[in-house]
């Protein structure tokens, strides 16, 4: 007895099915692809480099004796509260890296797509419009979170192993949910505003530059406007500066600018409202045949 | 029956793009064909589930054009004519992760998109990317994609569009080889009426929104009288004479091709005994078909 | 005939990178279909007759007179280029008068003429609408008029066919072979070869930057030795007919179809086979469906030549 394979065709014989998350392998896939360009891992690794800085400094506001020499007379201005959480997670330097993350990772998302003409094989699957969105955002909301979430909850996590105690929790209950609001304020507008850009144009390397210039840009032109009209409400033209509003007041911290902070959410959400708009109507499935 | 439509019907503002279209496709390899604008792509569009007729029913491979969008486009393969890849990504890759969002199981998609690759004839080049992949490469990614998750129905989009006569051959033999199978039908828009003949049984030829034509190939193709065409080396006119004398009418075109119309009841084997009397040799001898191109024209109405 | 092309030892590199060499060839009025496979140097061909390059060496000259260089000549020469290349933002019309006007036109005879070219390719209903809105067939028509409007008597087309419809094929293939019998030179290059079947038997092949073949197909064929003639016939008796080959010494193969009524047989000695073929066919009474050669044609003679 014996058996050959014989060359040519051979049918399937498994059974499709629906999976419980059909944007998953597109998120997967946008993510690999990201660590696979060069200069990304380091970029990305940097990102992490606020968080160490304000890991020591958890480290030693709880050994305060042991470093008095160093500080002499000013510990107190290392205290672990929400304002130390929030002064981590609206650091320049983080933000500015996220960005960079967003142009390296985020930017050809969707333009990639639009230059090689891929959405027409990704509608000819069962995908629906949301899926594949939902499913690019998510790349985003994995960067943000990972240089935000993450180790923001690590740092609430070691201040709890160094106090040696639940009395922080106590003190500030409320404490975790500004950091899950602000991180997933960030993470959602970022996921917005770089899909907003990335499916307006066909070269992804142009995209990468409008991602940056124009975080970059918004802060010049708040730092111009506000020198020559002298009014907080120029803040509300800057990127970083509506995301230091939003966060002082998921902290409950004073606003950095005499404005109201309703302003800075409105700007955020504008952007956020024109994103959807823009991609809904670029991203016609019915396009797949011309 | 894998498609099965009646009486579909859809306008763009005012422009009607199909009315009152109604088929029943079986087995077989199927050729779409039809001018530009005759509603080619607002046809495959409604397959393929992407569009609602506005009046009209159908099922493709069972279900429901209108109800069952989502079905159809999980079961069915599509082939698009322009060139589409991912960068940065190799095609096994690709193909595995096309066949993920069809709905397979990750390490299902990735064991079939080798076998795919391999059938597709880009085993060489499967871990390479796909920036580096040449036209007729192309389509074989594109057709890998489109079979990956095993589907009942493919849809080919100008397969053979923008391919080197190697390429365009070897992509003909593929598809003649898929098409060989019969539990999978295939559906084929062409404007290249050579490899449409090569490939399909039968044809659905659109015109201005409406069905202009359909039916097996052989029998749109067929004519009723005696009509042969021969081709002769040697001096033909006491040939066509003599054949003449036997009542049939001889024509001979350029190309010095001679077309005989034979009366009823006459035997063929006349022409071969003509032959041998006038000392002619039959080099070529064929019962005569309207050609596809003909077809194509008369069925649309010009010339 | 007096060749309307010509071309000697001509030749032409980009760096290092081989385009043509060495290639000399009379190209006579009629039309010319121009094959070979992608980067045989089809495209540094057409653009050296053209004008657009200048030779590393040799040179071609049309009627005698060098191309490079030559505007008067460059009025009499139509070329239509594969890839798009178009102003997107002007009308059809703006267009092809534009271009005339280069040749020297006066406004009304460009107008004239580009009336004219538009409705030999029937666009005369869409000439006031932007390229930017041309489908893929109409902007294809559009080269072509652009080729043909100023009347020139040696045409050059490149793949002038894609992204037609068989009807839009149809017409084009139909007016380039007015063009033969108006006397004028055409050369085209296609991809699809039964599309340059349909408008010539005389081919020049190009392939790693030589002349791999020039001449009528059909004689072509016959000076490939290393393949055999393949002929195919159908009947119900086709074993009988094969039977009585079997002794034959020309003929080299016989292979039988799965269906039983086809045959197809190699040989070297097309002549003597057909001969025998008819004597037995009437000798013993044989029913024939077809007979035909299948390798006969521009496919199998690229296959051959390009050997796969």
């Amino acid at each position: 007895m014996a058996t050959i394979r014989e060359k040519g065709y051979y049918h399937w014989d498994g059974r499709l099915e629906e999976r419980r998350f059909p944007w998953w392998p597109i998120t997967r896939t946008g993510i690999q692809l990201a660590f696979r360009k060069k200069w990304f891992k380091f970029v990305f690794a940097f990102g992490f480099s606020p968080a160490v800085v304000f890991l020591v400094l958890i480290y030693i506001s709880e050994r305060l004796e042991d470093f008095k020499s160093m500080f002499g007379g000013k510990e107190r201005l290392i205290t672990v509260n929400p304002k130390f959480f929030m002064d981590f997670l609206t650091n320049g330097f983080l933000v500015f890296i996220i960005v960079m993350v967003l142009v390296f990772a985020g930017a050809g998302l969707i333009a990639d797509d639009l230059k090689h003409n891929s959405l027409q094989i990704y509608f000819a699957r069962p995908l629906r419009k949301k899926d594949y969105l939902l499913g690019k955002m998510a790349v985003i909301f994995f960067f943000v979170l990972i240089l935000t979430f993450v180790p923001a909850l690590v740092l609430y996590v070691f201040k709890l192993v160094f106090a040696g105690s639940f009395r922080f929790v106590l003190e500030y209950p409320w404490l975790l949910l500004s950091i899950v609001g602000f991180a997933a304020l960030m993470a959602v507008f970022f996921a917005f505003y770089t899909l907003l850009l990335s499916c307006l144009s066909k070269n992804s390397r142009y995209v990468m530059i409008i991602v940056f210039m124009i975080y970059l840009f918004s802060q010049v032109f708040y730092g111009i406007m506000q020198s020559i009209f002298r009014t907080p409400y120029m803040a509300l033209f800057s990127i970083y500066e509506n995301l230091l509003q939003a966060g002082a007041f998921l902290f409950a911290q004073k606003p950095p600018h005499a404005v109201p902070v309703v302003w800075s959410f409105l700007v955020l959400a504008a952007v956020c409202a024109t994103s959807a708009l823009v991609l809904t109507k670029k991203i016609r499935a019915t396009e797949v045949i011309r | 029956m894998s498609i099965e439509v009646t009486n579909l019907s859809f306008r763009y503002g005012d422009i009607k793009a199909l009315e009152g279209v109604s088929f029943k496709l079986g087995e077989g390899a199927v050729g779409l064909l039809g001018p530009n604008g005759a509603g080619k792509s607002t046809l495959l569009r409604i397959l393929l589930g992407f569009l609602a007729p506005e009046k009209g029913e159908g099922t493709v491979l069972g279900y429901d054009i209108r109800r069952e969008q989502a079905a159809i486009r999980r079961a069915v393969g599509y082939m698009p004519e322009d060139d589409c890849f991912i960068a940065g990504m190799d095609a096994v890759t690709f193909t595995a992760y096309f066949g993920e969002l069809s709905g397979m199981p990750r390490q299902e998609a990735m064991k079939r998109a080798h076998e795919v690759l391999f059938y597709v004839g880009l085993e060489e080049s499967r871990y390479r990317l796909l920036d580096t992949y040449s036209a007729g490469m192309k389509q074989r990614l594109k057709m890998a994609q489109a079979l990956v998750h095993d589907p009942k129905l493919l849809f080919l989009d100008e397969p053979t569009s923008n391919l080197d006569p190697q390429g365009r051959i070897e992509v003909l033999q593929l598809i003649e080889d898929v098409a060989s199978h019969k539990d999978i039908q295939v559906l084929i828009s062409s404007h290249i009426l050579a490899d449409i003949e090569t490939l399909c049984a039968s044809v659905l030829i659109l015109n201005k929104g409406k069905l202009a034509a359909e039916g097996r190939l052989e029998d749109l193709k067929a004519i009723d009288y005696s009509l042969f065409e021969v081709k002769v080396k040697g001096e033909d006119a006491a040939f066509r004479k003599d054949l003449e004398a036997l009542r049939c009418r001889v024509d001979e075109t350029e190309d010095r091709l001679i077309k005989i119309y034979m009366p009823a009841g006459m035997d063929r084997m006349e022409v071969f005994r003509a032959a041998a009397r006038t000392g002619v040799q039959i080099r070529y001898f064929v019962k005569s078909q309207t050609k596809l191109e003909d077809l194509f024209a008369q069925v649309v109405g010009v010339d | 005939m007096t060749p309307v092309i010509e071309t000697k030892n001509l030749s032409k590199w980009y760096g290092n990178v081989l385009g043509l060499s060495d290639v000399s060839l009379e190209i006579e009025s009629g039309i010319t279909g121009l094959l070979g496979p992608n980067g045989a140097g089809k495209s540094t061909f057409m653009k050296l007759i053209t004008g657009q390059m200048k030779p590393n060496i040799g040179a071609v000259t049309i009627r005698g007179k060098r191309v490079w260089n030559d505007y008067r000549l460059f009025s009499r020469v139509g070329f239509c280029p594969e890839p798009d290349a178009f102003y997107e933002d002007v009308t059809g019309w703006e267009f092809l008068t534009g271009l005339l006007r280069f040749y020297g036109f006066t406004r009304a005879e460009a107008a004239d003429r580009a009336t004219r070219a538009l409705a030999i390719v029937e666009l005369s209903a869409d000439k006031d609408r932007k390229v930017r809105s041309y489908s893929r067939g109409m902007r294809q028509r559009v080269k072509f008029a652009q080729a043909i409007a100023h009347d020139p008597d040696v045409m050059i087309l490149d793949e002038p066919f894609s992204g037609l419809d068989p009807l839009g094929k149809r017409r084009l293939i139909k007016l380039v072979k007015d063009f033969e019998s108006e006397g004028r030179t055409v050369l085209v290059s296609s991809h699809v070869l039964p599309e340059i079947e349909a408008v010539t038997s005389r081919i020049i092949m190009i392939h790693q930057g030589k002349i791999l073949a020039q001449g009528d197909i059909h004689m072509v064929r016959d000076l490939i030795e290393s393949h055999p003639h393949m002929i195919s016939l159908r009947s119900p008796a086709a074993r009988a007919v094969a039977a009585a080959f079997v002794d034959d010494a020309s003929v080299l193969k016989m292979t039988f179809g799965t269906d039983g009524r086809s045959l197809v047989v190699e040989t070297h000695n097309r002549d003597a086979f057909f001969s025998r073929l008819q004597a037995v066919v009437v000798e013993k009474g044989i029913e024939v469906d077809e007979i035909d050669s299948p390798d006969d044609n521009l496919q199998a003679v690229f296959d051959y030549l390009v050997g796969k």
